[in-house]
């Protein structure tokens, strides 16, 4: 009894150790060797503690980059950082056993609903499902929920959302791809259906941006690190100078308060270094598990693939569609202010991948003119919804950063519907 | 009235039925020119030759010839767009076989196929 009570007590309270018995349990349905089992479900383990690691440098940046940018603007200057959210959801908020349970849950939900509805849409991006699982469990603990209910509400709500959301932009993809085969599974799809609608509105399909001569990539963005990088100096240099020495002297002391904040951006920089080499480690194993067990649970199923299966239908519709997003995300990001809400700093990888795919679903319904009016309305709308979700953020305890996948932000209003609609009986 | 309509669709695609013997004999007249080809050309000559075995509905063969080609020249376009669905066929072939090592293969294809247009995006490659 008294081992029991250890086990319970000191073992399986520490998300690191629930993390790697979902992974252990997907890697033995797999019928993986010992050997197999064993480094897997280590390997799970380091993921999470490495992504604890990266989340805490993120944090301490943020903190100083967040007091700041109030002090200097008077504002609220928010980073919109879907990886920060949940780094910091499954370490200081203490929910990383339940981010995790509910990851395996939404798993189970999809292969379930994708078996017995009409909707054989199996969603497979990795990263994806685990912001939506981050999501789902902050929002259902907001809501006053704990332990078991909070996982079944969270798997459910989660497996619903990878169900229909790939099926809600199916109708475009049809379009897109010519068949049904293949489906969209990247949790930005209310910003793609919103641009297809404006760019349905206003533009013309007869004129296809591949028909124009373009670079053929987008070669700045070669570097993830680098690029995050090169938008995140000029943000903190800005907030170092107008906030001035004397302001920022509480955190550089005698080191020069501009080399200090250029310093803090590359400590952000780290972070997300740190906590995306956790992430990738942690569902290394849990991903082939899900998509093996989903696939032979449900041969008929249609894969829901990240966005980059669609670049290949339209590169120029991709390079456009970023820089009419980041053009409208700017907009947005001086439009939240005078909304009465705080300024989002748009992140350019999701600029990047959000709006490369908009492109293509504004491309293909409105042609050029609908990709440029669509997808700046699209960067807008990438702003507006997040700073919307960001006082309830605030709430939980999300200081400094916001979502960036709108569908996720859906997920945290469906959230407050739900619990708007029970207070009032 | 929607139900007919529905029926009606179908029909239209299934209409197109072109003739298989015919489009493998164009395909394998195809693959006797590819003799001496390089560069360009026979990148486009792979191109067309995968394009008749996918209509022809001979997945195999069609794999085999867009994936030459994006050995040869990575690129966007019909190759990786054709591959992607028929990897997806093979996937799905190889589920309903219960084949899981099958399954795992197709899989991992299809990712390496996205990693591969992320990094033509991006000037990776």
């Amino acid at each position: 009894m008294q081992i029991l009570n250890f086990i319970i007590q000191n073992i399986l309270t520490q998300a690191a150790v629930v993390i790697g018995l979902i992974a252990c349990l997907g890697l033995a349905l797999q019928k993986k060797s010992i050997g197999a089992i064993v480094s897997g479900t280590m390997k799970t383990i380091l993921g999470f503690l490495v992504l604890s690691a990266g989340s805490s440098v993120i944090q301490a940046s943020l903190a100083i980059f967040g007091d700041l940018f109030n002090k200097a603007f008077g504002l609220k200057g928010l980073v919109a950082s879907i990886e920060g959210i949940n780094g910091q959801a499954m370490t200081d908020l203490g929910l990383g056993s339940e981010i995790a349970i509910t990851l395996a849950g939404i798993f189970i939900v999809n292969i379930v609903l994708a078996r017995v509805t009409k909707f054989k849409y199996i969603f497979l991006t990795g990263q994806a499902l685990l912001w939506e699982s981050t999501l789902c469990v902050v929002f259902a603990y907001f809501c006053g929920l704990r332990g078991v209910p909070l996982i079944l509400v969270g798997s459910i709500v989660g497996g619903a959302f990878a169900t229909l959301m790939p099926a809600f932009a199916q109708p475009i993809m049809r379009q897109i791809t010519g068949s049904d085969d293949i489906a969209l599974g990247h949790f930005c799809t209310f910003g793609y259906m919103f641009t297809a609608l404006i760019s349905k509105i206003t533009g013309n399909k007869s004129k296809s941006t591949e028909d124009i001569n373009l670079p053929k990539s987008l070669e700045f963005l070669q570097d993830t690190y680098l690029s995050v990088m090169v938008v995140m100096v000029p943000f903190y240099l800005i907030v170092a100078i107008a906030a001035g020495p004397e302001t920022c002297a509480q955190y550089c002391g005698d080191t020069n308060y501009i080399v200090y904040m250029f310093l803090q951006a590359l400590q952000f920089v780290t972070g997300l270094y740190v906590l995306m080499s956790g992430v990738r480690l942690l569902l290394a194993e849990l991903v082939p598990a899900f998509q093996g067990i989903s696939m032979k649970l449900v041969p008929d199923s249609k894969p829901a693939l990240d966005c980059p299966v669609l670049f290949p239908y339209a590169p120029n519709a991709v390079i456009l569609g970023f820089i009419f997003t980041t053009i409208g995300s700017i907009i947005g990001m001086f439009l939240t202010p005078m909304l009465g809400l705080p300024m989002i700093l748009p992140g350019v990888m999701s600029n990047f991948f959000a709006g490369g795919t908009a492109g293509i679903f504004a491309n293909q319904v409105g042609g050029r003119r609908g990709v440029v009016i669509g997808c700046i309305a699209h960067g807008i709308f990438i702003m507006i919804l997040p700073a919307l979700l960001s006082p309830m953020l605030g709430q939980i305890g999300f200081q400094n950063m916001t979502c960036t996948d709108v569908d996720t932000v859906v997920t945290g209003f469906f959230f407050m519907i739900i619990k708007s609609i029970t207070g009032i009986f | 009235m929607f139900f007919f309509k529905k029926k009606e669709k179908k029909k239209e695609s299934e209409a197109p039925s072109v003739n298989k013997e015919e489009l493998i004999a164009q395909a394998e007249g195809r693959i006797k020119e590819l003799e001496g080809k390089e560069g360009n050309d026979r990148v486009s000559l792979l191109n067309e030759i995968g394009s008749l075995f996918t209509q022809a509905e001979e997945t195999d063969q069609a794999i085999r010839y867009y994936e030459e080609s994006l050995e040869i020249c990575k690129q966007h376009g019909k190759a990786s767009t054709d591959l992607m669905k028929l990897y997806n066929k093979k996937r799905q072939q190889a589920a309903e076989a219960k084949d899981d090592e099958k399954v795992k293969e197709y899989m991992d294809k299809v990712q390496s196929l996205m990693q591969m247009s992320k990094d033509m995006i991006r000037g990776n490659v």
